[in-house]
């Protein structure tokens, strides 16, 4: 963990991890992933889940 | 007669004279010549020669140049026949530097991971690692010869053209995709992994961590994710033994302590004796006759016999709690590996999945509680894991509804997968999983495997129709929405074109078949060599492997369901049911041309719900150059995954799950629906119920839900993080002050000077993990 001692302050830098799922298998992160699937993840809407 | 030449990407175009002139004439400029009527005659000897060779082969451009340097020679031209050899090795040089390869590999050597696509092609490859980019070289070369080798002409250029994707390109002549491995037969008497001998495992430590080495050693014999079918049943009978030996340890260590001269070894022979007579050992659910028998036995052992009644009660009453303790850290560990283990020359860690669901004995049950606690847990700091690929089998009867034996575990299952977006849920009563199951072959049991692949039906041996052993060999995917496109809404010539590349694919899949059937069984030494695969035990080392990989399936895919029909009737099949009714259609007819294709060949043909995989851009891009944007078609970046509805469209949970059910039933090779869910649904586990269920009344094969699931790794927060993380308030890549961590309980031994500025090994053993 990154710790800065001017500031005293801990984790600068360090990126919150959003699992999600791509193409069937989860990753910490859509950075490694190509536009395509990126673009896809982005574009995702909810489902109403009322009716089930 | 000269009329095409083969150009050196291996198309055929129209002979052009002038080019030979031209390049002729070229040559005489730089050498100084001035003969240039010569160059006419020069043209007309080199064609006089192709055209008297009195053959139908259509000359290269090599050879085409090869005659060219003969005649100049012969016509006296030394000179410019120098010039011409000179220019055609400077040109071949700008040509190797210009080729789709060595720009591909520039692209490797010289940029990073985070802006190549080339790289992210993979994304489970590290491509900025050394091997990752070793590795990253040796599948483009290994693409550029397959294409301009190994496939037909007309092949080469659908694939190239992106009409069809031909998947695992780059090991297209090496292996067959993936098998479902069964941990029971393949650690009956030990097996091999290629690197040594590993005996049969005697606890449920050794079962997980022999059941870890066989997904690892198949990930080197295949191209694909590897697969568990059985991970109930497999590692069952580790807890058995552990059971076992935990039990008798346990009256050894009350004996002790109560004066008596028993060991281990002595309850381990006397043990053995009375299974022998009884049939029955020391199990969860004790075995009365085998209680009774012995407790004779142990009386004869002791010299009090008050101590051998408390050595057999104490063992009956702890042994169960220790055992499931065992079991749980052994599931840990499962976990924990294979989210840490490389294979593949290091740079991949392996697509893993597991099956379970309807093993009811106690030793089953404590098997699959416990891995799925330990997925509850998460890794060390409470991460989510992100492998194996967790699959529930649902079956009425089993787990389903209230009072069935595994509808605890179902409920675990469902509480798991709102936490960690695993398990997945199979369906085994979705009628056509439901026809080939046996209630008293647990290898019919449905199975799938990496992000969706299912084998099941066997039209090579129709008396092996199970899931146990088998996988596909290989799949090619058509770019329906292209022939969408080309058809101009005439429905008539989109089905023409679909039969066509239907055709095609099939014969590519019989091709690709052809060389995997040559393989032998040593050239793969643990899918074949120990007997994973089907009917594999009965080959020798060297015999080849095309009779027994018959078992396996050939499998066309398609992408884009929806951008066709928009393509075509205006609407996709969430728009309309106009809509709907063509898509079955669609896919109803790639699914009957294929069942025609596997009777007439008595092989496996299915039809598979592609799952985009590398394809999702790819495909779009190229017919968004050739087409233009085509609204609803070719304005996204990627086609819809095979027949799912477009994820930006509006619609409810239950339209979408009842609108995609039917293609599962049609698409025999695999297939998955998604539903998502907003906000934290691990607070609403009735919702995400309501929706597997939802799924599985409607007849859906294969499903998953997914949901945000963040974590802050300053703190160690899990759950649904916005902007500002709930716990420590800190936005994404900003800092948190150490005093208020230290507030907050955590980093508790740390201050400034043992943190360092580069972090330190222990601090993170501080954070607590939210409660669950
Ligand atoms: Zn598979
Ligand atoms: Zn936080």
């Amino acid at each position: 963990m990154t710790y800065n001692p001017d500031t005293q302050m801990v984790g600068e830098g360090v990126k919150f991890e959003r699992i999600r799922r791509i193409t069937g298998y989860l990753v910490g992160t859509v950075d490694r992933f190509n536009d395509g699937k990126r673009a896809e993840e982005r574009d995702r809407v909810k489902h109403d889940p009322t009716k089930c | 007669m000269l009329t095409s030449i083969i150009k050196r990407d291996g198309r055929v175009v129209i002979y052009d004279r002038n080019k030979i002139k031209m390049a002729i004439l070229k040559a005489m400029e730089a050498s100084g010549s001035t003969d240039f009527e010569k160059a006419d005659l020069v043209t007309q000897a080199v064609e006089q020669h192709f055209n008297m060779q009195n053959s139908y082969a259509t000359p290269s451009v090599e050879e085409i140049q090869d005659q060219v340097e003969h005649e100049l020679m012969a016509s006296g031209l030394d000179n410019v026949a120098k010039r011409y050899i000179l220019y055609r090795a400077s040109r071949n040089t700008i040509r190797e530097r210009k080729s789709k390869l060595v720009k591909v590999f520039d692209e490797i050597t010289f940029s990073d991971a985070l802006d190549s696509d080339v790289k992210r092609e993979n994304a489970n490859i590290d491509g900025d690692t050394p091997m990752g980019t070793m590795l990253k070289y040796g599948s483009e070369s290994a693409k550029d010869y397959f294409l301009k080798f190994l496939l037909s002409p007309d092949q080469a250029e659908a694939h190239r053209d992106g009409y069809i994707h031909i998947h695992d390109f780059d090991f297209y002549a090496l292996t067959m995709t993936c098998c479902q491995i069964d941990l029971i037969k393949l650690f009956k008497g030990g097996f091999s992994t290629g690197h040594g001998f590993l005996r049969e495992p005697n606890d449920i430590q050794s079962y997980s961590a022999l059941a870890c080495i066989a997904i690892q050693s198949n990930q080197n014999d295949q191209h694909g994710g590897q697969s568990i079918v059985n991970f109930d049943y497999g590692l069952a009978d580790g807890v058995r033994k552990t059971y076992k030996k935990l039990y008798l340890k346990n009256i050894a260590k009350v004996c002790d302590v109560l004066g008596e001269n028993v060991s281990y070894e002595q309850l381990k022979e006397m043990s053995a004796a009375i299974t022998e007579r009884c049939g029955a050992m020391p199990k969860i659910t004790p075995d009365k006759t085998y209680v009774a028998l012995e407790l004779e036995e142990l009386k004869k052992l002791c010299k009090d016999p008050a101590v051998a009644e408390k050595a057999q009660k104490f063992a009956l009453e702890k042994t169960e709690d220790e055992t499931d303790k065992a079991t749980y850290q052994a599931m840990e560990a499962f976990i924990h590996n294979l989210n840490t283990m490389h294979s593949r020359a290091g740079a991949q860690t392996p697509f893993s999945s597991i099956n379970y669901g309807m093993d009811t004995s106690d030793e089953g049950r404590m098997v699959m509680k416990n891995v799925l606690l330990a997925t509850d847990a998460g890794l060390g700091h409470g991460e989510t894991p992100i492998f194996p690929i967790q699959i529930f089998r649902v079956k009425e009867g089993i787990n389903y509804n209230p009072g069935e034996r595994n509808y605890d575990l179902f409920q675990l299952a469902i509480k798991v997968s709102a936490k960690r977006l695993f398990p997945n849920f199979s369906f085994q009563d979705a009628p056509y999983n439901l026809k080939y199951y046996n209630p008293d072959d647990v290898r019919t049991e449905i199975g799938y495997m990496g992000c969706r692949t299912r084998v099941v039906a066997n039209t090579y041996d129709p008396n092996n129709e199970i899931t146990y052993g088998r996988g596909n060999l290989s799949f090619t995917s058509i770019n329906l929405p292209r022939l969408a496109i080309e058809a101009k809404g005439d429905e008539d010539l989109f089905y023409r074109n679909l039969k066509k590349y239907l055709d095609l694919c099939v014969k590519q899949l019989m091709d690709r078949f052809a060389i995997q059937k040559k393989k032998r069984v040593r050239n793969f030494p643990f899918l074949m060599g120990q007997g994973v695969w089907i009917d594999s035990e009965k080959l020798g080392i060297d015999d080849e492997v095309g009779e027994v990989i018959k078992h396996g399936t050939l499998s066309v895919g398609f992408i884009g369901l929806a951008e066709t029909l928009t393509a075509l009737y205006g609407k996709h099949h969430g728009e309309s049911e106009e809509a709907q009714k063509k898509g079955l259609e669609i896919i109803g007819f790639m699914r009957r041309i294929l069942d025609e294709y596997s009777d007439r060949f008595k092989l496996n043909f299915s039809l598979l719900a592609t799952p985009a995989e590398g394809l999702s851009g790819r495909f779009v891009r190229i017919d968004k150059k050739r087409f233009g944007e085509i609204k609803g078609v070719t304005d996204k970046e990627y086609y819809t995954n095979s027949f799912h509805i477009p994820v930006s469209f509006e619609i409810s949970a239950y339209d979408k799950i009842n609108l995609e059910a039917p293609y599962h039933a049609l698409t025999n090779a695999g297939h998955i629906t998604y539903v998502e869910m907003d906000g934290d649904v691990s607070q609403n586990l009735e919702a995400f119920e309501a929706v597997v269920r939802c799924m599985k009344e409607a007849g859906i094969g294969y499903g998953a839900i997914n949901h945000p699931v963040d974590r802050d790794p300053v703190c160690g927060y899990n759950g649904i993080i916005g902007d500002v993380c709930p716990r420590c308030g800190r936005r994404d890549g900003e800092g948190v002050p150490l005093e208020k961590l230290h507030r907050l309980g955590l980093y508790k031994h740390l201050n400034a000077a043992t943190l360092g500025q580069c972090g330190n090994q222990f601090e993170e053993a501080d954070r607590i993990p939210n409660k669950i």
